[in-house]
């Protein structure tokens, strides 16, 4: 029994510690901000803060539920529909223009609102006919540029095996694409025989400034890769802060850019698609929602005594927490818990779903907190019924 | 080029229409393949073939004109292809020359370099000769730190960006490979904290292995190995860092230390860029490290030096066939000195320039054949079989619009294009006269270029005299006018007032090679070396003495402009008004000469933070529709919905609360509906809110705010709540 409540202890500690690091990340995060920014915009902010308790909340909007909002944003309908076509026509018209900066060995990095995925993918399509044509989303978190890298060796690797095969006095110096381990070892593999390769590659890259290819390394391997003779590159960017992932090397001597302005104001939908509802990702309407999973999922009985500590909660607004000890007594009275294991139990589910958090009571003893606020509790509790 | 692809594209994007809902949530997919028909010969332009075989291919095939004059329709794809090889044929010709030119400016380090590195590998050969066996050993370690010392020769740069000396060094290598070293080129890359001293150790093997590593474990004894085989060995191995002090001081320092271990079998030299002072090596690296380099200090040529000698044969040698108009130059020199500095962004943005050029210019591709010989003779086959589209493009070009002569047919417009090479070349001739007395006085070549190529210099010098415009603009300003780039010819006139006689008769000798085609201006200028030469030297050198004291008294217009000098001056200045007429101002001066410069700076800089910013504020300009306002301080529900959000924002300070900002965006949907409504044009939003039951309306609008929220969000112009402050939205970037 000692360890394990020992273990309870510490995993307590090493979660308050946690909770003390977010804090002050966030803490910092803010100076941060305030140092940024000039001197008016820092007092801006402070005077901001000092009206906080007045600010309105988002609770205060009467949010629809989330399935019907959902819902009606993946049919809400596009606005100037016939200008945004007329204008992606336009576009049309740069193809050619497009294509011959291509060829001269730029990279063209389209940038501007609205998403350009139909319109890369478009021009790849129509105009990039002589060049065996490679789209990456880099919106997706989930790109893995050694599966990339490995499908553009493979392409590369063919064509080069049939030059060889037709040149037969010609030795097989280069390693199979099998062999390669990292992402470097397949990058290197690729700048060594792209000269020797009869083919032409395009890389189409949906926002290069996309979550996965964000890092330095990546970019470094995009940027190796780019130069290859072989290889050109079609990319763009939505952040406005993107040319920031490249130093002078990379932008004059690899990508070797060419900007195209293009906003098409086409919604971003797919890029978009896993970002969370700015109404409901924010406070605690997440927390309550998530809370009622979670509960719904326990026991009838772990359900009830979430209800009693809730319930000392809203009656003892005032109150630090409820004591362990006195949890316990009302739940046997209610013959929820015939023993203290079994409250533990229970306890030890609702710390690990964060739905009840130790608090260190001023009288030294420890109690029981749930993390939400009044308004938010009482819904909870309606919808548990 | 539409009529060219029609086929290939519609079926291309039908096929990629109906997968494209699988498409966007792949992380990647290939979207098609190389069609086989129409590989693009895209080394052309990369592997830099000869001129000679690029002539042969270029546009003068009669076979393929007579078929598009037959076809009465000119294809713009064939167009396109001489285009495409004309680019390609100038902007080899124009890179063989920087290639060359920077070549040349490096050779003397270069040589130093290799001299060096000679001079120290038979010393060691002479002090320690070792078996194979014996350098194969890892033992006896050198107990001795003097014997341990590897030679270095840290190279001072004189350039905070070191993406200039990324080239240089290669060039070094290259050299260095051409006189028998071994050499690696590494970079800070191959020094970083991530992969250590095995990335870099393997990282040189990989470089001076021919063959790839095949698993071979990257360690010092497969070096030696490698070293041992008969064709590597009694070779120097040079290890040059670009950057060294963008490397990890430690990873390099236990680089450094491994290496000195092997020193005296292994016959390692180190050569390091070092941007900013020589005391950087000894502030970065650890001191044990630094005990066993051997340093000697060498150092590269300034950049504005290497600018000098690129503008001289890239923008006036070369300009023949592509040229820069004066506004291109003024941004390209401000984007030179302003920018970052760097030869690299230059010879980049020249080169999107001149892509530019060709990709937008119809009939640039008759640029080619200024680089001929026989020019008129081309023109004139060429022109038989060109169709009477392309010819009409010629005659609208903006310079032809007022020549009456070219209305006669092909035989003018090639005389025209036979006075425009002509008038380059004196141009150019003029030009180079001018750099020669600017390096004299270390004047910066890019401004009188700038000059060289104002129309408006032109019409003014037609008019009156230069040395007269000078005196009367007065000495006083001339530096103020100098540095902002105007007055560089005038101060280049004043120069040779002030030259003495051997610099002057130095000057001549140049000018008369520079001279030889503008007859005239030649015979005035043997005269003039004949008078230098006449004259007892010590007389005129005293004479020119006597001057330099009195310069001041001295006037130019008082009738004392006698001397040598101010022969030399009123010599340059007829030739400037004369023969220097400016490419602008020549009909048909479009096929050759670049002067779009909003189309080169939105190519070379993308402004993403304003640009987007500009996007979603004036969005009615782009999408030019009618039912929203054109002014862009009124609000309307049919607006784009970020837009919307964005405009609102503006009106909030460094953070938005999201109850506030939701509730105005929700009064521009619902209430200015409703004065829609009034107004008899409802628009697309409140057409679609209309039927809608109160709750559905209230989801669409909440749907429309978290969209726009989503896409401000992707735009980097938002930071999302955080756990503190979740009623609070963060704005990023605040003005233009």
């Amino acid at each position: 029994m000692a360890p394990k409540r020992k273990k309870v202890e510490v995993e307590e500690e090493e979660a308050r510690a946690q909770e003390e690091v977010e804090e002050e990340d966030e803490e910092e995060e803010e100076e941060e901000l305030a140092f940024s920014r000039n001197y008016f915009l820092a007092k801006e902010v402070g005077s901001a803060s000092g009206k906080r308790s007045a600010a309105r909340k988002v609770s205060e909007i009467n949010l629809v539920d989330e399935q019907l909002l959902r819902a009606s944003l993946s049919e809400l309908p596009t606005k100037h529909e016939k200008e945004i076509g007329s204008l992606l026509e336009s576009y049309k018209g740069l193809y050619s223009n497009w294509l011959f900066e291509l060829r001269c060995g730029f990279g063209l990095l389209m940038y501007g609102f609205g998403s350009k995925k139909a319109l890369l993918e478009d021009f790849a399509s129509s105009t990039l006919t002589s060049y065996t044509v490679v789209v990456i989303n880099g919106y997706l978190a989930s790109v893995n540029l050694k599966q990339v890298m490995t499908t553009i060796a493979e392409i590369l690797w063919e064509h080069y095996k049939c030059k060889a095969k037709r040149s037969t006095g010609k030795k097989q110096q280069t390693q199979l694409p099998n062999g390669l381990k990292s992402v470097d070892d397949i990058v290197t593999f690729i700048v060594d025989i792209s000269d020797d390769c009869n083919c032409s590659v395009c890389l189409v890259i949906h926002n290069i400034d996309g979550p996965a290819l964000r890092d330095p390394d990546s970019q470094q391997h995009l940027a190796r890769v780019s130069c290859c003779s072989c290889i050109c590159l079609v990319a763009s960017i939505d952040h406005v802060n993107a040319p920031l992932l490249w130093d002078k090397k990379m932008v004059y001597t690899q990508f070797k850019w060419s900007w195209h302005h293009v906003p098409t104001f086409v919604p971003y939908k797919v890029e978009g698609l896993f970002n969370p509802l700015i109404l409901f990702s924010s406070g605690h309407v997440q927390t309550t929602k998530t809370a009622l999973v979670v509960l719904q999922s326990l026991t009838p009985n772990a359900q009830s005594v979430f209800r009693v500590l809730a319930e000392f909660q809203l009656a003892n607004e005032k109150e630090e927490g409820m004591h362990v000890s006195e949890l316990y007594t009302k739940c046997r009275e209610q013959f929820l818990v015939s023993s203290q294991v079994t409250l533990n139990a229970h306890l030890t589910e609702f710390k690990d779903h964060k739905l009840v958090k130790m608090r260190r009571h001023s009288d030294g003893q420890d109690c029981l907190h749930i993390p939400l606020p009044t308004n938010a509790l009482e819904k909870l509790l309606q919808e548990l019924v | 080029m539409a009529k060219h692809q029609s086929s290939p594209q519609s079926a291309s994007s039908q096929g990629a229409n109906s997968q494209d809902a699988n498409h966007t949530l792949e992380p990647f997919f290939v979207l098609h393949k190389a069609q086989p028909q129409a590989t693009v010969v895209e080394k052309v332009s990369k592997s830099r073939k000869g001129r000679k075989k690029g002539i042969e291919s270029s546009p003068k095939s009669p076979e393929k004109s007579k078929r598009t004059t037959s076809d009465e329709q000119p294809s713009n794809t064939l167009y396109e292809q001489w285009r495409f090889k004309a680019f390609n044929e100038i902007w080899s010709l124009i890179q063989s020359s920087i290639e060359g030119v920077l070549r040349d400016i490096n050779l003397k380090l270069f040589n130093e370099v290799l001299q060096w590195i000679e001079d120290s590998f038979s010393e060691i050969k002479s002090n320690v000769k070792l078996s194979s066996s014996e350098i194969l050993q890892p033992y006896p370690l050198l107990a001795d730190t003097l014997c341990r010392k590897i030679p270095t020769a840290f190279v001072l740069t004189k350039n905070a960006e070191y993406v200039d000396d990324i080239q240089t060094f290669c060039d070094l290598g290259s050299h260095l490979k051409a006189n028998r070293c071994h050499v690696a080129n590494m970079s800070a890359l191959d020094f970083s904290l991530k992969f250590g001293i095995g990335g870099s150790v393997r990282s040189l093997l990989r470089q001076l292995h021919s063959e790839p590593l095949d698993g071979k474990i990257a360690d010092m004894l497969t070096l030696a190995k490698w070293y041992c085989e008969e064709e590597n060995n009694d070779k120097p191995i040079v290890v040059m860092i670009d950057d060294m002090e963008c490397c990890n001081a430690d990873v390099l320092g236990n680089f450094i230390t491994m290496l000195s271990e092997w020193v005296m079998k292994i016959p390692i030299f180190f050569i390091m860029g070092v941007a900013t002072t020589i005391e950087a090596p000894k502030n970065m690296l650890p001191s044990d490290a630094l005990q066993h380099l051997n340093p000697c200090k060498l150092t590269l040529g300034t950049p504005s030096d290497r600018m000098n000698s690129l503008v001289e044969s890239v923008l006036v040698e070369v300009c023949y066939c592509f040229s820069l108009g004066h506004e291109v130059s003024v941004f390209l020199r401000n984007y030179f000195l302003r920018h970052d500095g760097t030869i690299t962004s230059f010879i980049s943005a020249l080169k999107l320039a001149c892509s530019k050029h060709f990709s937008l210019e119809s009939v640039s591709f008759l640029g080619l054949y200024m680089l001929d010989q026989d020019s008129e003779e081309r023109w004139s086959e060429k022109f038989v079989y060109l169709p009477e589209s392309m010819k009409r493009c010629i005659l609208n070009l903006h310079s032809c619009k007022s020549e009456k002569n070219l209305q006669g047919g092909v035989g003018s417009i090639v005389q025209q294009l036979s006075d425009l090479k002509a008038s380059q070349r004196f141009w150019s001739s003029v030009v180079l006269c001018l750099f020669e007395v600017a390096r004299y006085s270390k004047m910066q070549f890019l401004d009188i270029f700038c000059e060289a190529t104002d129309p408006k210099m032109y019409c003014m010098n037609g008019s009156e005299n230069i040395l007269k415009k000078h005196f009367r603009c007065g000495d006083k300003n001339s530096t103020a006018r100098s540095s902002s780039g105007v007055g560089s010819i005038t101060r280049v006139i004043h120069t040779i007032r002030e030259m003495p006689v051997a610099a002057l008769s130095n000057l001549l000798d140049k000018w008369n090679n520079h001279t030889e085609e503008m007859t005239e201006i030649n015979e005035e200028v043997k005269k003039l070396q004949s008078v230098l030469a006449s004259v007892d030297e010590g007389k005129v050198y005293e004479e020119n003495l006597h001057n330099i004291r009195n310069r001041k008294s001295v006037s130019v217009i008082s009738g004392k402009g006698n001397s040598a000098n101010e022969k030399v001056a009123m010599l340059l200045d007829a030739m400037i008004r004369k023969y220097m007429k400016p490419l602008e101002c020549m009909t048909l001066h479009e096929i050759i000469c670049f002067r779009d410069v909003d189309v080169l700076q939105s190519g070379l800089i993308g402004d993403p933070r304003k640009t987007i910013q500009l996007d979603l504020l004036k969005c009615h300009s782009y999408l030019s529709c009618s039912c929203c306002s054109s002014d862009a301080k009124n609000l309307s529900p049919s607006m784009h919905d970020t837009s919307i959000m964005y405009k609102l924002a503006q009106e909030f300070g460094d953070v938005i609360n999201l109850y506030e900002w939701y509730q105005s965006f929700k009064t521009v949907l619902t209430s200015s509906s409703q004065t829609s409504r009034k107004r008899g044009c409802p628009s697309p939003a409140s057409k679609k809110a209309k039927p809608l039951p109160p709750s559905e309306t209230e989801a669409l609008i909440q749907a429309r705010f978290c969209g726009a929220v989503t896409e401000l969000q992707i735009s980097g112009l938002l930071r999302m709540p955080t756990k503190r402050r979740p009623d609070f939205i963060q704005r990023i970037a605040f003005g233009l």
